[in-house]
């Protein structure tokens, strides 16, 4: 199924009416790739998910599968299964029949129906829920079976629309790991929206970072957690957030609150610029920062500490080695390649 | 000590429940008082009625002929059965119910489907769709014979005329008078059906009519495999109501033909009023009141059925 399922946005817009949700979005999908769509809410990452479905038209550009423009092509002809949010099960229609529906669309025998149902049912198992009605299912096990009425018609494309955000968070970790595998075994390209930037860093192959209508990044999720290219994304991606403060940059060092820190910028001459540094790479250590620990959140096997530094709320991630109490005022710094900085009128990184 | 305390324990224990059961008792003593008359007036208006009309129905009671009166028995159904009128009218009645409510659940469904798509508007749509509804069944049939169907004058007939169709006795010829009739009761009762049946599709979630064009199902696959099953508890419940109310219909008819010309329009009720308050034969007309009733359980025990299955 290689070569099946590319996708190429260009130049994207969507009015709805004065208030624009996209604001000329292009991005290309390769083959086989499990693509995130990852923003926070209003950023325009469903609609894409909706253009690219063929439940919205956009109001100018263009939409490619496969090397082929479908900008105007009806949903029913773009052979694209999709997941939604809500699951969309057919309420009155038992597993089996929901499952089918989709194959009894395109007309195919009696027998290919049956052996492709149970099939599909028994990847997501749920073979044992074909006779109940969505009704009768839990949270997950509708889920599970929204998940085999996309597969089962063996689609160019597969759309997920937060397809886990209504499952409890433990259900939503197991689900996560097998969405993938099924996934990967399929080879099927697959498209995935959601607000979770977990969910989209161990998922996706490659994600989009949508802001206010507009993708600010495009990579692979180890890359734009390492390389962010605007205050936006580095904001936005990482958990706790990344520190982000305004400091004074001077020929490749930048002082926060009277300390200096190394960066790895090698430039001459004096500017404003912001700095960001996440959680993670905070160190303690003597002759740093000072900083007095406001509060301690201990997330078991590590523990944030919210700082105040100068006036600057800050946070640290430490392991349980060295924690200073509630109070203490501790020392903290940072290796020069683990600090970003950006600019702070055009928030693009420097 | 310990014994004496364990008695007394118990004896309050008894106490309480005995309070329990008082109180309870005393309670249902009010809430019999407080329906009692409500209870006795639905008894004296329907059931009391609905005994003396069976009761009725067993005797010869004849204002016309007040000397013939006495009890017969079942000797008025025995009549009933051979006479050719009922049938007729029974006929009637099922042709006029059965027309009517299948035209408005079509015609309601119809426009239900069409007004949901509608972007602007839809507000003053219903409120226009509801004023047949509001009127009296009287001035409807009063309306339609005069404004409508009146030959020459009337806004059907001018339009017949214009059409090419001709100058037509609307209510003169048996089969136009049925149509018309039919016709009458759809105008009017239609946008009831429209009402409920458009409440249910907007309350369709959307999204699985996006789902259905993700699976590639055609507008009519959309309509027959998702909107009609998930319609179906209203569409059924609106045929039973205007079942119902079609084999009792009355006022529109009686205003209107009058079930005439003949009996081309007389259904089953007409024919029993006739019966009673024209000829006088009022424990005639009793029995054929009776028979209604029992055709209209009789259907409606096959729609519940129908409503219930599956």
């Amino acid at each position: 199924m290689t070569g099946r399922g590319q996708v190429r946005f260009e130049d994207i817009v969507k009015m709805h009416g004065e208030f624009s949700a996209l604001k000329g979005v292009s991005f290309d999908i390769e083959p086989g790739e499990f693509f995130a769509l990852l923003g926070p809410s209003g950023s325009g990452k469903s609609t894409t998910l909706r253009i690219l479905a063929g439940l919205d038209a956009p109001t100018s550009g263009r939409v490619f599968i496969d090397g082929r423009d479908i900008t105007a092509t009806d949903a029913r002809d773009r052979d694209i299964a999709m997941v939604f949010q809500s699951y969309a099960l057919y309420p009155h229609m038992s597993v089996y029949e929901n499952i089918a529906f989709p194959l009894e669309m395109a007309k195919l025998p009696v027998a290919e129906i049956d052996v492709a149902v149970k099939d599909a049912a028994r990847k997501v198992k749920i073979e044992h829920l074909l006779d109940r009605k969505p009704g009768q299912l839990s949270g997950g096990q509708q889920q599970r079976c929204a998940l085999a009425r996309a597969i089962v018609r063996k689609a160019r494309l597969f759309l997920l629309d937060e397809p886990l955000s209504n499952l409890d968070a433990k259900l939503r970790m197991e689900t996560r790991a097998e969405l993938k595998k099924l996934q990967r075994s399929l080879g099927v390209t697959a498209v995935y929206v959601t607000h979770d930037q977990e969910e989209a860093m161990t998922l996706a192959d490659r994600m989009a970072v949508f802001m206010a209508g507009e993708i600010q990044q495009v990579g692979r999720p180890a890359e734009i957690f390492a390389k962010p290219n605007s205050i936006d994304v580095a904001a936005f991606i990482g958990s706790p957030p990344m520190n982000l403060l305004a400091a004074l940059f001077a020929d490749g060092d930048v002082l926060i609150a009277g300390h200096r820190l190394k960066t790895a910028l090698q430039a001459a001459g004096e500017r404003d610029v912001v700095v960001g540094i996440r959680p993670g790479a905070l160190r303690i250590a003597p002759d740093g920062l000072k900083a007095r620990v406001e509060l301690i959140e201990d997330l078991g096997d590590t523990k944030v500490l919210d700082l105040d530094c100068a006036g600057t709320a800050m946070r640290i991630r430490v392991g349980d080695e060295s924690v200073p109490p509630e109070g203490a005022v501790i020392s903290i710094t940072a290796r020069a390649q683990d600090i970003h900085l950006f600019d702070p009128t055009t928030r693009r990184r420097l | 000590m310990k014994p004496a305390t364990a008695t007394a324990g118990i004896a309050t224990g008894t106490a309480a429940s005995d309070l329990g059961r008082v109180l309870a008792q005393r309670e249902r003593r009010f809430a019999a008082a407080l329906l009692a008359p409500a209870f006795m007036a639905l008894l004296a208006t329907t059931t009391f009625p609905l005994l003396f009309l069976i009761g009725t129905s067993a005797f010869r009671m004849d204002l016309a002929m007040p000397f013939a009166d006495g009890f017969v028995g079942l000797e008025n159904y025995r009549t009933l059965l051979t006479d050719d009128r009922f049938w007729s009218s029974l006929l009637v009645s099922l042709v006029y119910t059965g027309a009517t409510v299948v035209l408005q659940v079509a015609l309601g469904l119809a426009l239900a489907l069409l007004v949901m798509d509608m972007k602007r508007g839809q507000g003053w749509f219903r409120v226009v769709a509801i004023l047949p509804v509001v009127l009296s069944p009287a001035v409807v049939g009063m309306i339609w014979r005069t404004f409508m169907l009146a030959p020459e004058f009337g806004i059907v007939d001018y339009l017949a005329i214009n059409a090419g169709l001709g100058s037509k006795n609307w209510l003169g010829d048996p089969l136009l008078a049925m149509i018309s009739v039919i016709v009458i009761h759809t105008w009017q009762w239609t946008p009831f059906a429209f009402m409920v049946l458009l409440a249910s599709l907007a309350s369709l979630p959307e999204d699985i009519y996006e789902a259905a064009r993700l699976d590639r199902a055609s507008a009519w696959q959309r309509f027959r495999r998702i909107t009609l099953p998930l319609l179906r508890p209203a569409i059924v419940m609106v045929v039973i109501m205007r079942t119902m109310v079609a084999l009792t219909a009355f006022a529109a008819i009686f205003t209107v033909t009058g079930g005439g010309p003949g009996t081309a329009t007389e259904i089953l009720n007409l024919y029993a009023y006739r019966k009673s308050f024209t000829e006088l034969s009022i424990g005639y007309g009793s029995a054929l009141a009776v028979a209604l009733l029992i055709v209209t359980l009789l259907i409606s025990g096959v729609l519940f059925a129908l409503r219930r299955a599956k």
